[in-house]
């Protein structure tokens, strides 16, 4: 259908496409993604003919791009810009029909036929309802189907789109793609759309060309170009690969920066963390950032922080889900903690089954133990007054500190130990 | 949005209108005619020496007839330029086409370069090609990146308009014999018009029409913005060329035969298009019947507001326009389009 070899294109001095060759088969529907200013757009200019490549040959079927008219091309080819904005007042009625114009002849007669083809146009991309409207009057999702009606009534053989959903919310996001599977699908359109939101277009397309810099990076099936290698070295970002359990189709998901910029290998400091129910999340998410070893026990399997913690990569001492807390399990905490330099306890109520993750600290005199104390200590006790009791003789140690919340544990951390952690 | 009133049924209310303003526009002047006695006149063949009929046949007829092509090539050309620079701002006075054939003209004059062949005479050519010129060059001004932005366009505009305009005072400076001739023509009216203006014009007016009838429908897909148009099947540079050339000509023709008449080609098809819409293929119809006969009534009131003294209808289509150019400056809402 349409074949792509050596293309280079420059403007002016700064060359922006090398060498670019692809081939997009007959009923296939190919993705182009790529970083900001890699190229796609100039790529898909140049095969829609608005630019001429410097090098290189496009061949559509069997015939140079070249040699068609813009009449015959415009029937063979149809395209959705990314800038669909338009200052006048048609109606969609209109608009759409303009799409029929490489079959009309110099002074537009409207046949039977165009108007048929701009009916099941309408019909299709669902614009029915607003066809005596003025295009100005549309939303940018529903312009975006206006458009792509006007691409269709085109009877096109290749749809080519750019950024077709680029500032639509996720509703207009599937409504468009789903748009573009079903003419791909049913009509046998072959479809070749750039965009930048990766996770959209691998839930639709056969393929991927991934282009870097005006080179092509990757191009193959989708799950072998979204790979954590290929996005993280195209974007220059932290990503992760995970898959959509209903198209099985991989998507990207992107881990932010930690709070520090260096990267520091794993800190011989460890923190032995006591919490659950989800009251350490934000502590571990934390203690990760800064590159912290990090210990958690005791906690139940399934509890929320177990998993958290699991996650992460945190060893953990464990118990099976709602067993109360047996000798092994504190045998091993005890083991965690006396290894560990500080010892947070975050603000997890307390009952007769985790009092023993607070009892065990009474041995250890001269430890840095930090408690989030925000709620009160009585407010989460639920031993009837045991673990409060508990709470107020380990606090008269040595090195026992208070914080309210996690900022304050995140300036905690950099004073006291900020020496040990960044040297 | 304005409920639009069906197509068929305006252009048969604004012809009647035409029509009745023609009539009345014969019966206006110095001899008072009634209407009735004016249709009586045109159409006996008569008596062709009576005075009434010298006066309706040769004189107010073609003043008529030559207003109304002036008014609609105006108009037409108005259309175009807005439609291929996307702007309503634009009319072929303010981008100094108008200054380009004034100039050609006057140079025209100057050295004396009055002769025709067959039906085509010197003066409606040079006018073209100075309209060409200009319009070459302010366009290539404007060009940035290639594309033009409407600013540029209308500044470039501007700028090459007065350089022109230097011009022609240099022109009539240096060839004070004539000077009568060219400031009488520079002001813009139709109180000399005759048959033979008529006659000198309509070959250029004519076949500027016919170059632009061909390309309405490529013009609208042109509105869209030009990468449509593209993707749509429209080879656009071929279409941009041809309607500008096509729209000089009409400039350039009306120009030699009325002087410099401004703001019609920015007034009238505006209000065509609030009547029917941005859809080419009306608006030239419309705006082409709506400007002459605007400029038709311009011209009435020209002859008639201080008689015996005549009033260069430029200066009524300027009073006119003026205010309404700088209530588009300062209304800058779209639904003007």
């Amino acid at each position: 259908m349409l074949k792509l070899k050596g293309i280079d294109f420059s403007y002016g001095e700064q060359q922006i496409l090398h060498q670019i060759d692809f081939h997009l088969r007959e009923n296939e529907f190919i993705g182009i993604i790529g970083p900001n200013g890699s190229g796609k757009s100039t790529l898909l200019k140049n095969i829609s003919k608005l630019l001429d490549p410097d090098q290189g040959f496009i061949y559509l079927d069997k015939d140079l791009l070249n040699n068609y008219s813009y009449k015959d091309l415009a029937k063979k080819m149809a395209v959705v810009p990314q800038d669909s904005e338009i200052n006048f007042n048609f109606t969609v009625y209109d608009l759409v029909m303009m799409g029929r114009n490489p079959y009309q002849d110099r002074w537009g007669r409207v046949r039977e036929k165009d108007r048929k083809k701009v009916d099941e146009a309408l019909q299709l991309t669902d614009t029915e309802k607003f066809k005596d409207k003025s295009i100005q009057n549309l939303s940018g999702g529903e312009r975006q189907r206006v458009i792509i009606a006007r691409a269709i009534v085109q009877e096109p053989e290749l749809l080519l789109l750019d950024e077709p959903t680029a500032s639509l919310d996720i509703n207009y996001q599937r409504n468009i793609f789903d748009l573009i599977s079903n003419l791909n699908n049913k009509l046998d359109m072959s479809v070749l759309a750039v965009s930048h939101d990766l996770n959209l277009i691998s839930q639709y397309c056969d393929k991927l060309i991934l282009i870097n810099q005006g080179y092509i990076h990757t191009i193959g099936k989708v799950d072998e170009v979204i790979t954590k290698e290929n996005i993280s070295e195209v974007y220059k970002t932290n990503v992760d690969i995970k898959y959509n359990p209903i198209t099985e189709r991989p998507y990207v998901i992107i881990i932010p920066h930690s709070k520090n910029i260096q990267r520091r290998k794993k800190n011989s400091f460890i923190v032995h963390l006591i919490c659950g129910g989800g009251t350490g999340k934000d502590i571990m998410s934390i203690l990760n950032d800064l590159n912290i070893r990090v210990s958690c026990g005791v906690l139940n399997r399934g509890d929320t922080d177990w998993a958290e913690a699991k996650r992460l990569n945190f060893e953990v001492v464990e118990i099976p889900p709602f067993a109360p807390i047996d000798n092994k399990a504190v045998q091993k905490n005890e083991k965690k903690i006396s290894d560990a330099d500080l010892i947070i306890v975050s603000n997890t109520p307390f009952g007769w089954g985790n009092l023993d993750n607070i009892r065990v600290l009474a041995n250890f005199k001269d430890k840095d133990i930090l408690f989030i104390t925000t709620p009160e200590i009585e407010e989460r006790d639920f031993t009837e007054g045991e673990i409060t009791a508990l709470f107020h003789k380990i606090k008269k140690n040595n090195n026992v500190f208070e914080t309210n919340d996690n900022k304050e544990l995140c300036s905690f951390i950099n004073n006291r130990y900020g020496k040990t952690l960044y040297d | 949005m304005k409920k639009k009133i069906n197509y068929f049924y305006l252009v048969l209310i604004i012809i009647a209108g035409l029509i009745l303003v023609s009539i009345i526009s014969l019966s206006l002047g110095s001899v008072n005619l009634s209407p009735y006695e004016v249709v009586k006149i045109i159409f006996s063949k008569k008596d062709m020496n009576n005075s009434l009929n010298v006066i309706i046949n040769q004189i107010r007829l073609p003043r008529i007839i030559l207003g109304f092509l002036v008014g609609a090539g105006l108009s037409i050309a108005g259309v175009v330029f807005q439609g291929v620079i996307r702007n309503p701002m634009v009319d072929p006075y303010i981008v100094g086409i108008s200054a380009g054939a004034g100039t050609g003209v006057t140079i025209a004059i100057v050295l004396n370069l009055q002769f025709s062949f067959l039906f085509f005479s010197t003066i409606p050519l040079t006018a073209f090609v100075g309209a060409l010129i200009t319009v070459y060059i302010v366009y290539n001004l404007a060009k940035t990146n290639g594309k033009v932005p409407v600013v540029t366009f209308l500044l470039a505009g501007v700028a090459v308009g007065f350089v022109l305009n230097a011009l022609m005072s240099f022109f009539m400076v240096i060839g004070t014999r004539d000077l009568q001739k060219i400031i009488y023509w520079l002001l813009g009216s139709l109180s000399t018009a005759s048959w033979h203006d008529i006659k000198l014009m309509i070959p250029y007016f004519l076949i500027g029409n016919v170059m632009i009838i061909f390309f309405l429908k490529d013009l609208n897909l042109i509105l869209l913005g030009e990468t449509h148009a593209q993707h749509l099947g429209v080879d656009v540079e071929k279409t941009k060329r041809y309607l500008i050339v096509g729209a000089s000509l009409i400039t350039a023709s009306v120009v030699s035969v009325s002087g410099s008449i401004g703001f019609i080609g920015l007034i009238v098809p505006h209000i065509a298009r609030l009547l029917v819409g941005p859809d080419h293929k009306k608006l030239y119809p419309t705006a082409a019947i709506l400007g002459g006969m605007f400029l038709i009534v311009s011209d009435n009131l020209a002859r008639i507001l201080l008689a015996p003294m005549e009033i260069p209808v430029g200066i009524i289509t300027a009073l006119t326009g003026g205010p309404y150019f700088i209530y588009l400056l300062r209304k800058t809402k779209k639904e003007i389009w």
